[in-house]
């Protein structure tokens, strides 16, 4: 496989994650507008402990998640106890803060950045991000997914049905944090060097973007975000830069025209074989009887 | 000084959130733009009354575009759309710059290189004092529209309930186009005070310095038009204090912890009050 | 839990909003398995009384008992693990779940904890909580619906939806807000019977309503409230009667027995 090829591959599969770790607080009804800093937090602290304690990175990248998702959990708290707007905008501060700290820590390089020894190649990225893929989409078939959908509909009728709203939107918000570390590991052990200045607001924007454009209200949506924002300009051979200027038109058109994104949950129900948006009230009724009793 | 830019990008972004409820995050972007706009210009030999002009135009043209796609449409449906909406016309914006203009940080001329004063031991110069003058000068402008014409109290009235304001004849679909304007052009021209003043541009400006407006709006007070002005001189007076006691790496520490923690203790900020300036 | 505790009792509730006394100094009590309606005209504050006793609003004074125990500080997120449950006067369902999904938000507070937040019940095919939900939904006619988006759906269905999810979470006590609002008469019926059939379990109902014939035809007990006071209880048949009743609804004493135009939308 050519070198182009696998960077391409590397960087959809972090993209990937990166994508569900933005899912994740979405789903929940949150704007996390700090992803790059728990990217960040997990890419650094990935490679610190590679580099500093040799951890193999198969041990170091997890790590890196679960003290991402940590620091999620500490602000988690103060920042869920505001609302809306003001969630976006403490996230947003977060982002910040983490990128200006790591500009001034001169123990992993600070403005110069910072290299990483351990390398990684394609497989074991593609792994790691089938790993997260899977891990959501198996959790989000659970209890967990009915009620953090609930939590994002309409909080005081969940609240009334028993779910404890703040433990989702905390648990959504911490394990999406954890997931965009992951992401950010994986960057740093594949891409050999990490600088503060790539952790920054368009990387949290952007993010948000494709998530947004794959749609929130499935579990493919952010697989298909990612795919879409990395591969589609690598067909159309983009540069860098028209990439991004095509992206972002690209999603001002589609918020304007189909704001739940390209794939929805109803697009969904009806895409998939034995499910149907219209009813088959005798056939289904008919089966029904012995299922019942059963 | 830098105070007085945050508190024109605090009262930009003051009179999309006050007014039409969205947080407009393409005003970083439009800040970028009056800053670039007036550097390629006086680069390109322009004369500078022309300059600052062609940067405002720019600025407004472009609120304008921002205007038609995130506002027009959306206004109904999901209520972050326009905000995000406004994310991506300011990663348009920055990455249209780079491909224009290309990404290395810019030197603005010098204007009046000699025409400083000299002031109880302090050297301003006249690109300074200039921009200070302006910038107070629009400001108070704007509080003087906003309390004695008529488009000033449907602002307020808009800003107060929407639905009174369609139920009073407030034309809200004439007075957004110039409510993005006008935050549009105090945006621009934050950019180009910033460039006569620092004389460096480049395209993610908008970042560095714009986004900080962010945090002076909400630490004055979200909303309101005198908060964003008290934000913005306390944002500038932390960045030079941070500067002053911890070097420079520190500022963005100090401006987004600041917001970290007012969002915590008091999110309405510091001088929480209604738009236009009333006691909450 | 003695046998003669009523399974909901107000007592001396009042709840202020501001300035506005809209609930002041309540007190009733309703009977295990009686089915009991709240009545009275618009503004009479008969939804914050629903948000009272399920927790929405805190009460400013006096106590709220279900079956025999204070929760009038309970937290609103457990009052549904005590037995109550409700709808709402404007459809509250979840717009981006299935219906059957919907309901199965009904099941939650019975499948809590850690375990019960990670069952995998749209993994596995044949799910029990999945199952149930399921029959739940057929046993109101409602399967062929199981996987539609609900916003699409007729508003007598969501309603019956609706229902089903509030129904669930087997509660002790089930308030209901204005339910045959916008049903047609065949609608209404259906609705009657079913509520006759689980009551039949044992669940008491409370209702909301401005229908006076189908409070007549399915209710054993009425409140009628006024200005956030209980004015006064009886049979649908003496509540009709009731001169002061009359005077409430019509503004003066009326010769006649009291005939109350239903709101009905439809």
């Amino acid at each position: 496989m050519s070198g182009y090829l696998e960077g391409v591959l590397v960087l959809l599969a972090v993209n990937v994650v990166f994508a569900y770790g933005g899912f994740l607080p979405l789903a929940a009804g949150q704007l996390n507008l700090g992803l790059a800093g728990f990217a960040a937090i997990g890419a650094y602290v990935s490679a610190y402990l590679s580099n500093v304690f040799t951890l193999a990175p198969v041990i170091a990248i997890p790590l890196a998640g679960v003290a991402a998702g940590i620091v999620a959990l500490i602000v988690a708290v103060p920042v869920l106890r505001t609302r809306g707007i003001y969630l976006a905008l403490a996230t947003f501060a977060l982002g910040q803060i983490v990128q200006a700290i790591i500009l001034n820590l001169e123990v992993v390089g600070g403005a110069a950045g910072y290299p990483v020894a351990a390398f990684i190649r394609l497989p074991a990225i593609a792994a790691a991000a089938a790993v997260v893929v899977t891990l959501v989409w198996l959790l989000f078939a659970t209890r967990f997914g009915i009620a953090v959908t609930a939590v994002h509909d309409d909080e005081r009728v969940a609240d009334l049905m028993g779910i404890d709203v703040r433990a989702f939107q905390i648990a959504a918000f911490s394990l999406g944090s954890a997931i965009t570390g992951i992401g950010g590991a994986l960057y740093a052990h594949h891409f050999s060097f990490i600088e503060a200045q790539y952790f920054n607001i368009s990387l949290s924007i952007t993010i948000v973007l494709y998530v947004l454009l794959g749609g929130t209200q499935t579990v493919i949506g952010p697989l298909l975000g990612a795919a879409v924002f990395t591969l589609l300009p690598e067909l159309l051979r983009a540069s860098a830069n028209w990439r991004y200027v095509a992206f972002a038109a690209a999603l001002i058109v589609i918020m304007a025209l189909r704001p739940e994104g390209l794939v929805t949950g109803a697009q969904l129900r009806r895409l998939f074989g034995i499910t149907r948006a219209e009813p088959r009230a005798a056939a289904v009724a008919a089966g029904l009887p012995k299922e019942r009793a059963g | 000084m830098l105070g007085s830019i945050y508190a024109m990008v605090a009262v930009a972004l003051t009179l999309s959130i006050g007014v039409l409820r969205f947080l407009n995050f393409s005003i970083p972007g439009l800040f970028m733009i009056g800053g670039m706009t007036a550097w390629a210009s006086l680069h390109g030999g322009m004369p500078w009354p022309l300059a600052i002009g062609a940067a405002l135009v720019a600025g407004a043209l472009a609120s304008l575009l921002v205007e038609r796609f995130t506002w027009r449409w959306m206004r109904n449906a999901q209520h972050f759309v326009p905000l995000v909406s406004s994310m991506a016309f300011l990663l348009l914006f920055e990455h249209l710059a780079v491909i224009y203009w290309g990404s290395e940080l810019r030197t603005v001329p010098s204007l009046f290189p000699n025409a400083d004063w000299r002031i109880a031991g302090l050297v301003i110069s006249l690109p300074q004092l200039s921009g200070l003058v302006c910038s107070i000068v629009l400001i108070w402008a704007l509080t003087l529209v906003l309390a004695r014409t008529r488009f000033g109290r449907g602002l307020r009235t808009i800003a107060e309930d929407s639905d009174t304001a369609l139920l009073l004849g407030v034309d809200i679909n004439r007075i957004v186009p110039v409510v993005f304007l006008i935050s549009g052009l105090f945006a621009a021209l934050a950019g180009v005070i910033f460039a006569l003043n620092y004389r460096q541009v480049q395209p993610f400006m908008g970042e560095m310095v714009g986004l900080k407006g962010i945090s002076a709006m909400i630490v004055g007070g979200m909303g309101n038009i005198w908060g964003s002005i008290a934000g913005g001189l306390i944002i500038g007076l932390v960045e030079v204090m941070s500067i002053g006691y911890f070097g420079a790496d520190f500022v963005d520490i100090a401006i987004y912890g600041l917001l970290l923690l007012i969002l915590f203790i008091r999110p309405t900020g510091l001088f929480a009050a209604d738009f236009a300036g009333q006691r909450a | 839990m003695s046998a003669n505790e009523p399974i909901l009792r107000l007592d001396s509730v009042s709840k202020h909003f501001g300035g506005l006394r809209v609930i002041e100094s309540l007190t009733f009590a309703v009977r295990r398995g009686v089915r009991t309606a709240l009545i009275g005209p618009n503004g009479a504050g008969k939804t914050t009384v629903f948000n009272l006793i399920t927790g929405v609003f805190s009460v400013d004074a006096g106590r709220i008992l279900l079956d025999g125990i204070d929760i009038t500080d309970t937290p609103s997120r457990l009052r549904i693990g005590y037995g109550i449950a409700r709808n709402f006067q404007n459809i509250r369902l979840m717009p981006h779940l299935s219906a059957l999904e919907n309901v199965m938000v009904g099941q939650h507070c019975r499948n809590r904890g850690v375990r019960g937040v990670l069952h995998p019940v749209n993994l596995v095919p044949r799910n029990r909580w999945r199952e149930a939900a399921r029959a739940a939904l057929a046993d109101a006619a409602l399967i062929q619906y199981e996987r539609s988006t609900v916003g699409n759906l007729p508003y007598g269905v969501q309603k019956r939806i609706e229902l089903v999810r509030a129904l669930m979470a087997q509660p002790r006590l089930l308030l209901l807000d204005e339910p045959a609002a916008g049903l047609n008469p065949a609608e209404t019926e259906t609705l009657q019977a079913q509520l006759e059939k689980v009551c039949i379990g044992g669940l008491t109902v409370l209702v909301v309503e401005h229908d006076m014939h189908f409070v007549g035809a399915l209710c054993e007990d009425v409140i009628v409230l006024d200005f956030g006071r209980k004015i006064v209880e009886g049979s649908p048949e003496d509540i009709r009667h009731n001169p002061l009743v009359q005077e409430i609804y019509l503004g003066a004493p009326a010769a006649e027995p009291m005939e109350r135009h239903s709101a009905r939308s439809a």
